[in-house]
């Protein structure tokens, strides 16, 4: 019995050692340091070939741009690097460059650098960056000065000249180590172990699977007050994980709550909430051939006007907001007010469809939710509301790997999806306009619709900002009113820190500026 | 018999055990092709647009774009073509290149794979030592409350939820009592040490860095607890079952009979006995822990193959998803035969059969 006794005593001594060894190992602090928990997207630290959430936010640290977006307002582009004018018809855009600046090894910031940055992400067919030069001419014009133009008026580009991709390197280094401005271009590995650009910030180290280490740019000379001089970005794809690393202090910031996860927070965290960029929408089919019933546009305004969007906007939680249209709240032309809820409307619009009661297959995507928004209560409580209005829906979820398929092919009659914006500028949004990509994949053709094919050309060559703000409103008027679209929830983002931070302002490009991030 | 030179026991080409372990050699290979042949079929019969994926909305509308990178990757090539290039990548160590995260597939798993060894490396020590430890007092005990208590414990432990358990215990070790760190595989602030062997733990100690090795180690606690009890779950009831069975033998009672002590006949001849079958669950374990931490991997932010499959798997990156499973299908192929070698070696019946 003895013996036996000592047997089981080893093996729970072995577990208590191991358990000991835990407590003895207090995590190491660094009061300058700051740890943020997100879920990696993560494939490149060369900012011209990045083109993906985290990517952005490493970019955004360590490279800088022409021009930049103060705070969380998109609407308008602030200077950068450089100051901006434009001619008349919003085809010559040129930019003159801050006296003084200089990259993060002492060398000054020229045109030539501009030049060299910018044709190299467009020489790069193979960089999924590549379509934000599209149609860009970049001329030095002197030293400080460089011009870019465009065939057509393209009051996008200024935004577009906010995007990490488009960030300036130091020519010099970066072709002494591979760099060049075409197809050839060998610089990525470099990019990959260092840094070369203005940033407040130098890639220290960096793991694509679990963690990135920046440290200050002690040769930084912009407008950024850095308070943390260490800063480590961790791959935590565990939102629940993020929550309790966040309060039991082994990290200052998480990136990734849910609305709800954000409400159960506990003292001496902040949360910053906000709607994001993206937009969750229904999509109704108006091919004939998809569907009879969906494609009668009397159908789309009965499910448009039978919902209880109040209702829908409960499950998503912190920071979201009712959609008002295809154009998110923080983007130039957005609309200030959604669809009311109108059962009468809603009625009569689908006696005049027609419609006998058919069931109708609701498609979405059932593994993959939006800003902390799943897709399956969703459907149910849609499938719940439109019954109460007569309609009859069947649910058929399936994982986004298989769904999307059907999406993108315009196979789908009647679908849950979402949309965000590839860059800071309305006209990410035109698509949606009939006999655009999105507009086909709801079956709309621009022989469908002429008046907004009209208004998105009106928006897209638009040559002054009023002129433009108005002529989005009226496309996003418009589809709010005829669509084969119904915007439904712009879901929140959820920035929690402990509270000793501030500084945090959402941008949905970058997420968050890091720079930024100030020790109260 | 009893003259017979020592020299002659050596194992000529001909001998069972040689003929056995070379059976079971083609064995595996001819599996492991079989393997290639599955994930690669898998990967690509599965529906979506893997290109539309990696590229995003934006550059997946850019003709160039999408053009230079099929051409790229060989994309443009007939399945049988894209195939053969993959098998003849493989032979130079070429696992192609991640969609998700652009670098060599070998590259990423190469980091990925000592993560995950590590934790289930120790998770299979801790739960073969308690196990064998919980197992052999329940038979001992047979019928007595230790016993039942054991077989409780031990039901408790193949039936908690993996991911729920993990949750519970980060909150509760962590968060509440602060006697673990939290998620990762060490504190923020410390680089890890040099690469070696990939484990933390024994890099930092063939570095001579001790604070991080002690932080490393503290780090491996929790995801080795949870990976640990249901294996411990799993060994305990088997090695139960197997100790009774031996327990019942004749030669034991014969041992028994002569007055052996109790551990020399627990030692000796019990859990000698027993071993054959608790090798073939230790392995079959060590396969499980090695193929599905996906979940502890998730909730501890371990960047582990199982974080690494999980990811590949949700962003239609083919590669990846094709590299993780050749990974796990050598990794099982390997281990069976070692068990079955060890069979041989254990029980000439088997490499006789």
């Amino acid at each position: 019995m003895r013996t036996q006794f000592r047997y089981v005593a080893a093996a729970f001594g072995l577990t208590a050692s191991l358990a000991l060894a835990g407590c003895a190992a207090a995590a190491p602090e660094a009061t300058d340091s700051i740890v943020i928990d997100t879920a990696f997207t993560l494939e490149t630290s060369d900012p011209g070939r990045n083109y993906v959430p985290t990517g952005y936010m490493v970019s955004k640290a360590l490279y800088e741009t022409l021009l930049d977006f103060a705070g969380s307002d998109e609407s308008t582009p602030v200077p950068g690097l450089a100051t901006f004018t434009q001619n008349d018809d919003a085809t010559v855009f040129t930019f003159t460059l801050e006296d003084g600046r200089v990259f993060s090894d002492g060398s000054a910031i020229t045109a030539d650098d501009v030049v060299f940055s910018l044709n190299r992400v467009a020489g790069m067919t193979e960089s999924k960056a590549n379509f934000l030069m599209g149609g860009i001419t970049v001329t030095k014009i002197d030293d400080m000065t460089v011009e870019l133009s465009t065939e057509t008026p393209s009051l996008k580009l200024p935004a577009l000249m906010t995007n990490p991709s488009l960030a300036i390197l130091n020519s010099k280094l970066v072709i002494e180590n591979g760099g060049t401005t075409d197809d050839s271009d060998a610089a990525e590995e470099f990019l990959n172990s260092t840094s070369a650009g203005s940033g407040p910030y130098i890639l220290d180290r960096i793991n694509f699977e679990s963690q990135v280490v920046l440290t200050e740019n002690e040769n930084y000379n912009g407008d950024e007050d850095i308070d943390f001089t260490r800063v480590v970005i961790r791959n935590v794809s565990e939102a629940a994980t993020q929550k309790i690393n966040l309060e039991g202090n082994d990290s200052q910031i998480a990136v990734d709550l849910s609305g709800d996860q954000v409400a159960g927070l506990s003292e001496g965290i902040n949360v910053f909430s906000t709607p994001s960029a993206q937009t969750i929408f229904l999509l109704i089919n108006q091919n004939s051939e998809v569907s009879s019933v969906t494609s009668n546009p009397d159908f789309a305004n009965a499910v448009r006007y039978a919902l209880d969007y109040p209702g829908l906007l409960e499950l998503a939680g912190a920071g979201s907001a009712q959609a008002t249209g295809v154009i998110p709240p923080s983007f130039l032309g957005a609309l200030a007010d959604g669809v009311e809820q109108d059962l009468d409307a809603a009625a009569a619009s689908l006696e005049a469809s027609g419609y006998n009661g058919e069931s109708i297959t609701l498609e979405y995507p059932n593994d993959y939710p939006v800003g902390g928004v799943s897709f399956t209560p969703l459907a149910e409580r849609i499938q719940s509301q439109l019954a109460d209005a007569g309609i009859t829906i069947e649910l058929a979820p399936a994982p986004f790997t298989t769904q999307i398929d059907r999406y993108v092919t315009g196979a789908e009659a009647f679908s849950i999806w979402f949309w965000g914006p590839d860059y800071a500028d309305s006209a990410n949004f035109l698509p949606f306009a009939a006999g655009q990509k999105v507009g086909l994949r709801a079956g709309w053709t621009a022989e469908q619709d002429s008046d907004v094919v009209n208004l998105a050309a009106a928006a897209e060559n638009a040559t002054n900002v009023d002129e433009r703000e108005t002529a989005f409103s009226n496309f996003a008027e418009a589809l709010q009113k005829r669509g084969p679209f119904v915007p439904l929830i712009v879901p929140g983002s959820n920035i929690a820190t402990a509270d000793y931070i501030s500084g945090v302002a959402y941008n949905s490009t970058w997420t968050m500026d890091i720079a930024e991030l100030q020790a109260k | 018999m009893g003259n017979t030179p020592r020299a002659t026991r050596k194992y000529p080409a001909s001998s069972p055990l040689v003929g056995y372990v070379l059976r079971r050699l083609g064995t595996s290979v001819l599996l492991l092709f079989g393997v290639t042949i599955v994930t690669f079929a898998l990967a690509n019969l599965v529906p979506g647009d893997p290109i539309a994926a990696a590229l995003g909305e934006g550059a997946a509308s850019n003709p160039a774009t999408v053009a230079a990178y099929i051409q790229e990757r060989g994309l443009d090539q007939p399945l049988p073509v894209q195939y053969a290039n993959y098998i003849g990548g493989l032979f130079q160590g070429d696992m192609g290149v991640s969609l998700r995260t652009a670098q060599p597939v070998a590259s990423d798993l190469a980091k990925a794979v000592p993560a995950t060894v590590e934790i289930a490396l120790l998770a299979i020590v801790v739960s073969l030592g308690v196990g064998v430890a919980l197992g052999s007092l329940a038979a001992y005990r047979r019928g007595k409350i230790s016993d039942q208590l054991v077989r409780v414990l031990s039901l408790i432990g193949l039936s908690i939820p993996t991911f729920w358990m993990a949750l519970v215990s980060f909150n509760f070790f962590f968060l509440q009592l602060r006697i673990a760190p939290g998620a990762g595989r060490l504190s923020p602030v410390l680089p890890p040490p040099p690469t070696v062997t990939g484990f933390y733990t024994v890099d930092s100690l063939l570095a001579g860095q001790w604070v991080t090795f002690t932080d490393a180690l503290a780090h491996l606690m929790l995801p080795v607890f949870v990976l640990s009890l249901f294996t411990i779950g799993l060994l305990t009831r088997f090695v139960r079952t197997s100790v009774l069975e031996v327990l019942d033998a004749d030669y034991v009672r014969s041992g028994r009979a002569k007055g052996l002590s109790s551990r020399r006949l627990l030692f000796g001849y019990v859990l000698r006995g027993a071993s054959l079958p608790i090798l073939t669950i230790v392995g079959l374990a060590f396969g499980t822990l090695l193929s599905g931490t996906v979940l502890v991997e998730a909730v501890f932010a371990w960047p582990g193959l199982g974080s690494y499959a999980y990811n590949s798997a949700t962003s239609l990156d083919l590669p990846g998803v094709m590299g993780v499973g050749l990974v796990v299908g050598v990794v099982y192929l390997t281990i069976n035969f070692a068990v079955d070698l060890l069979y041989g070696v254990l029980d000439p019946r088997v490499r006789l059969a």
